[in-house]
C-alpha cells in the first residue's frame, strides 16, 4: 500500500502486531485520536479502550489496557501492557474482574497486604474491565 | 577378595549420579533457551519505552529535574533488591553474587535495606546481619512475568518516595553471554537523565504531546522502572540457567571419567582374582599327582 502507515503493538511479552495500516484510531487519555499517513509526530498517553485500524483485511479491533503512543516517520507505536483481540475477550472474565474491583473499593475481600492496597488501582482495573466487557458485547452482536 | 564388591557398588552409583546430572543438564538447555527468547521478546517493549523517555526528558530539559524519581531521596538509607535463585547445584551462581554484595556493602557508608528474590539468597542473608525488609517469593521465580515484576517495582517506588531511602539499587547477575554473566550492583533510584538521554538521533522538536510533557512522563517513568526490573529478572534467571548447565555439564564429564577409572581397577581386580583362582587350582593338581 503505497499511502499507508506502519503500526506496531508492543508488549513486554512481545511484538503483538506489526502491520500496514490506511488509518489508525487509538485512545487517547484526551479522547479518541485518529492518524493518517503523514501525521505530525505525536506522543500521547493512552486509556484503556480499542484501538482501531483500516488495514488490507478492512477494519480489525484491538483492545489495549491502556499505555502510551508515538507517531514518528509514518510510524505508530502503540506500548502497551496487554492487547487481546476484540472478538476474544471473554465477556465473563471481565464481569468478574468488575465485581472484585467493586469489592476493592468497597474495602471488602482485600487479600494482599495493606500496603499493596491503592484505590486508584482498583478504580483503574474497574475501568479496564468495564471497557473489556463493552468491547467484547458490541462485536458479539 | 575384599573391595571388589564396594567397587562395584561405586559404578553403579558414579552412574546413577551422571544420569541425573546429565537429564539437569538438559533441563537446563531447554530452560535457558526459553528465558534467552524471553529477554528477546522484551527486547522491543524495553527499547520503546527507554526511548520516550529520553525524548521526552529533552522535551523536559531542566523542568525534568523537578520530578521526585530523578532527584536523591530524603532518607539516609539504601534500599537495595537482591536477585539470588530459589535452588542450588547451579554452580557458583548465588556464592558470585554474594560475594559483591558483601564488597558493595563493606565499602558503603550507609545502612542499607534489603529486599531478597531467591531462597538460596535469603538462606545467606538471613543468617548473617543483613537487615532484610522483605523476602519476595510470590510467585516463583522461574514462573515470573512482567506482572509480578511492575508490583515488585512499583514497591521500590514507593519505599523510595516514602522519604526513608536515598537511593535504590539492583544487585543482580547480568547476562552478557552463554558462558559470560556479571554479577553486579547498579543503581535504579533516583534516575539520572544522563543515562535515559543517551544516543538518540531522532528529532524531538516539535513533536505533539498529549495531555502534556509532564503528565505523560509522570506515567511512563513507572513503565520504564518496571521494564527495568522486569530485565533485571530475566537475565538473572537467563544466568541462573547458563550457569547451571554449566556446572551440570561439568559435572557428567567428571562422573564420566570417574566411571572409566573406576571400571579399569575393577576390571583389573577381577583379572588378579582369576589368576590367583587359577594358580590355586593348578597348584591343587600338581600336589595330587
Amino acid at each position: 500500500m503505497a499511502d499507508s502507515l506502519t503500526l506496531r503493538i508492543i508488549t513486554p511479552e512481545k511484538v503483538l502486531m506489526e502491520t500496514q495500516a490506511q488509518s489508525v484510531q487509538f485512545p487517547a487519555q484526551d479522547g479518541l485520536t485518529g492518524v493518517l499517513k503523514g501525521h505530525a509526530p505525536l506522543v500521547a498517553a493512552l486509556d484503556a479502550g480499542v484501538l482501531s485500524w483500516k488495514g488490507s483485511e478492512g477494519d480489525q479491533e484491538m483492545f489495549i489496557s491502556g499505555g502510551f503512543c508515538e507517531v514518528r516517520d509514518n510510524v505508530v507505536r502503540v506500548v502497551t501492557e496487554s492487547g487481546e483481540p476484540v472478538s476474544e475477550i471473554d465477556v465473563d472474565r471481565a464481569e468478574k474482574s468488575a465485581v472484585r474491583a467493586r469489592e476493592r473499593m468497597a474495602g471488602k475481600n482485600i487479600d494482599f497486604d495493606a500496603a499493596e492496597f491503592d484505590l486508584v488501582r482498583a478504580q483503574a482495573a474497574l475501568r479496564r474491565s468495564l471497557m473489556r466487557q463493552a468491547a467484547g458485547r458490541r462485536t458479539r452482536r | 577378595m575384599a573391595g571388589i564388591k564396594d567397587l562395584r557398588g561405586r559404578i553403579t552409583s558414579v552412574g546413577n549420579i551422571r544420569q541425573i546430572t546429565r537429564a539437569m543438564e538438559m533441563v537446563s538447555t531447554t530452560k535457558l533457551r526459553r528465558f534467552q527468547d524471553r529477554t528477546m521478546a522484551s527486547k522491543p517493549y524495553s527499547e520503546e519505552i527507554t526511548g520516550l523517555v529520553g525524548r521526552l526528558c529533552k522535551v523536559l530539559g531542566d523542568e525534568a529535574e523537578n520530578q521526585p524519581l530523578l532527584q536523591p531521596g530524603k532518607g539516609d538509607r539504601t534500599l537495595a533488591l537482591v536477585v539470588t535463585s530459589d535452588r542450588g547445584l547451579c554452580g557458583a551462581y548465588n556464592s558470585n553474587l554474594l560475594k559483591v554484595l558483601e564488597k558493595w556493602r563493606k565499602d558503603r557508608e550507609q545502612p542499607v535495606d534489603y529486599m531478597v528474590i531467591g531462597k538460596k539468597g535469603f538462606g545467606y542473608m538471613d543468617r548473617r546481619d543483613f537487615e532484610i525488609k522483605r523476602f519476595i517469593n510470590e510467585p516463583i521465580l522461574e514462573k515470573t512475568d512482567y506482572r509480578a515484576a511492575s508490583l515488585t517495582a512499583r514497591s521500590l517506588v514507593r519505599e523510595f518516595l516514602s522519604g526513608e531511602y536515598s537511593e535504590v539499587v539492583l544487585v543482580f547477575t547480568a547476562f552478557k553471554n552463554i558462558s559470560k554473566y556479571i554479577p553486579q550492583v547498579v543503581s535504579l533510584l533516583p534516575v539520572s537523565p544522563d543515562e535515559l538521554i543517551g544516543d538518540d538521533s531522532g528529532s524531538s522538536a516539535g513533536t505533539l504531546l498529549e495531555p502534556d510533557a509532564t503528565q505523560i512522563f509522570e506515567s511512563l517513568m513507572p513503565r520504564y522502572l518496571e521494564t527495568r526490573v522486569y530485565n533485571v529478572l530475566l537475565e538473572s534467571l537467563t544466568s541462573e540457567f547458563a550457569s547451571r548447565r554449566f556446572a551440570m555439564s561439568n559435572a557428567t564429564e567428571a562422573a564420566s571419567d570417574m566411571q572409566t577409572e573406576l571400571r579399569g581397577m575393577y576390571n583389573k581386580m577381577r583379572q588378579e582374582k582369576i589368576t590367583m583362582e587359577l594358580l590355586d587350582l593348578v597348584g591343587g593338581v600338581e600336589a595330587v599327582k
